[in-house]
């Protein structure tokens, strides 16, 4: 097992280093959220609506779409130079390049997500929680199964024509549960309820996470399967 | 089965089913009492829960088909899958047709995000999804595997998409025929519907065994051009294949 892991964390370790030295993704998708809560300022009438009732749902969305355009390059890189041949070809199981890139995506995904809060919060003046850590472990929990889903479905668009622009199509119906969800919890913790009211949400976040991550586990090999 | 036997079969359902889909129209409009509190436009529920049943039967053959399909890599199945999808594609839409035009007189607005109208809509969406899927691949049999995933994934996704839809408070007028305590019908309503639904189901699997019936015979000429093109007769491919070769 622990060669198993051992895998997964090289593929991660590899994509997350390659960001590391150009920071091309967390770039682009940093400057995404900051400039997408600065058009929200503008979409969103104040005198009709505080921007704080509604900034869950908000960083939700902007995290969403923030998501889409990172995990739209997960295979990108490996476009080039018949780099996927070779990793396919490396004695290597598929599951493990799955949840490799996984982990890459979502720590990706994650810091964007720190960023998202942190501009939410200063635009649109959100009182934090005493305790951050329920709403970073609601975040986290989204995050992940926000990747498990996209990173199998951006293999799938990685081998068709259309590419990126497949992605929203056929991710976002599935998205419902894990939005519907996110959102209540971020809502009520941004709103200063104790995190015993959202433990109920969590369990499904939990669930969705799961299934998605066992979903991309079975089915991720016929996807890169030439 | 042959291909031909699917075909006539097709054809033979496809004609029962039309004189049992105009034969349920004439109970709709002519037959069944018009309910108490609705009024006419009740009448459409004869029309609308059936199509909602078979879209969702078609889907889980398309899930079922997918599976197998890419656990046994047999071609039929893919060819069945997609058959089913085409056929609740069908029915899905029948259903949001019909479902804004009753809403708007009952409830006074086309559309509310009620959770039975949201699902519909997203399990219309995941199928196109997969349909735009299959077709985008320059190899055909990656479109196969890919649309088959999409397929399986959001098979499995619809209990927890129900599940955050119903979160919302429910509009949506309550089960009257699957209940424990048996149907709440008047006796010639639950005659309308079960006759809409027998009608519909014969039609579905009609246009399945049709559909799956022209993807068999694709596949044949597929395989024939194939042959032809490795006996070394050129010419015989289509134009884009004559491109391709040398």
């Amino acid at each position: 097992m622990k060669g198993f892991l051992g895998q997964v964390w090289a593929v991660a370790a590899k994509d997350l280093r390659v960001e590391l030295r150009t920071r091309e993704r967390i770039a682009a998708m940093g400057a995404f959220v900051v400039l997408t809560a600065l058009l929200f300022n503008y979409a969103v009438d104040r005198t009709a609506v505080h921007p704080r009732e509604i900034a869950a749902g908000l960083i939700w969305v902007t995290l969403v779409l923030a998501g889409l355009l990172g995990l739209g390059r997960t295979f990108e890189l490996e476009k080039e130079d018949g780099a996927l041949q070779g990793l396919l070809s490396a004695p290597l199981p598929r599951e493990a390049l799955y949840l490799g890139k996984v982990i890459s995506n979502a720590v990706l995904l994650f810091l964007v997500t720190g960023v998202t809060v942190l501009v939410f919060g200063i635009f649109f003046q959100l009182e934090v929680p005493g305790n951050p850590l329920p709403l970073a472990g609601v975040l986290l929990l989204g995050v992940l199964g926000f990747t498990a889903l996209g990173t199998l479905f951006s293999g799938i668009t990685a081998g068709t024509r259309m590419g990126e622009t497949l992605l929203p199509v056929l991710l976002f119906p599935l998205l419902v549960p894990l939005v519907v969800f996110g959102v209540s919890s971020t809502a009520s913790l941004l709103a200063g309820f104790p995190p015993a009211e959202v433990v109920g949400n969590l369990r499904i976040l939990g669930a969705f996470t799961l299934l998605a991550l066992t979903a991309g586990v079975a089915l991720f090999r016929f996807i890169v399967e030439e | 089965m042959s291909i031909r036997m699917v075909r006539w079969g097709g054809l033979l359902l496809g004609l029962v089913g039309t004189a049992l889909t105009v034969y349920f129209h004439w109970q709709v409009f002519f037959f069944v009492p018009t309910e108490a509190s609705m009024g006419i436009v009740q009448r459409i529920f004869y029309i609308h829960v059936p199509a909602a049943w078979v879209g969702f039967l078609a889907f889980g053959i398309v899930a079922i088909c997918s599976a197998m399909y890419l656990w046994l890599g047999e071609e039929k199945l893919d060819q069945a899958a997609v058959s089913a999808a085409e056929g609740g594609i069908l029915f899905t839409t029948i259903v949001l047709l019909s479902g804004p035009l009753w809403a708007k007189l009952a409830w006074g607005t086309w559309w509310t995000w009620e959770p039975r109208l949201t699902l519909t809509l997203l399990l219309w969406f995941i199928y196109v999804g997969y349909f735009m899927v299959r077709s985008s691949t320059e190899n055909p049999e990656r479109g196969k595997r890919f649309a088959a995933v999409v397929g399986i994934v959001g098979a499995l996704n619809i209990p927890l998409i129900h599940m955050s839809v119903l979160w919302f408070r429910s509009l949506h007028p309550q089960p009257v025929v699957a209940r424990t305590d048996g149907p709440q019908l008047h006796p010639d309503m639950l005659t309308t519907l079960l006759t809409a639904l027998v009608a519909w189901l014969i039609l579905f699997f009609a246009l399945f065994l049709l559909r799956y019936g022209t993807a068999r015979l694709e596949a044949e000429i597929e395989r024939r051009l194939r042959s032809s093109h490795t006996r070394d007769l050129p010419g015989r491919g289509t134009a884009a294949e004559g491109a391709l070769t040398p």
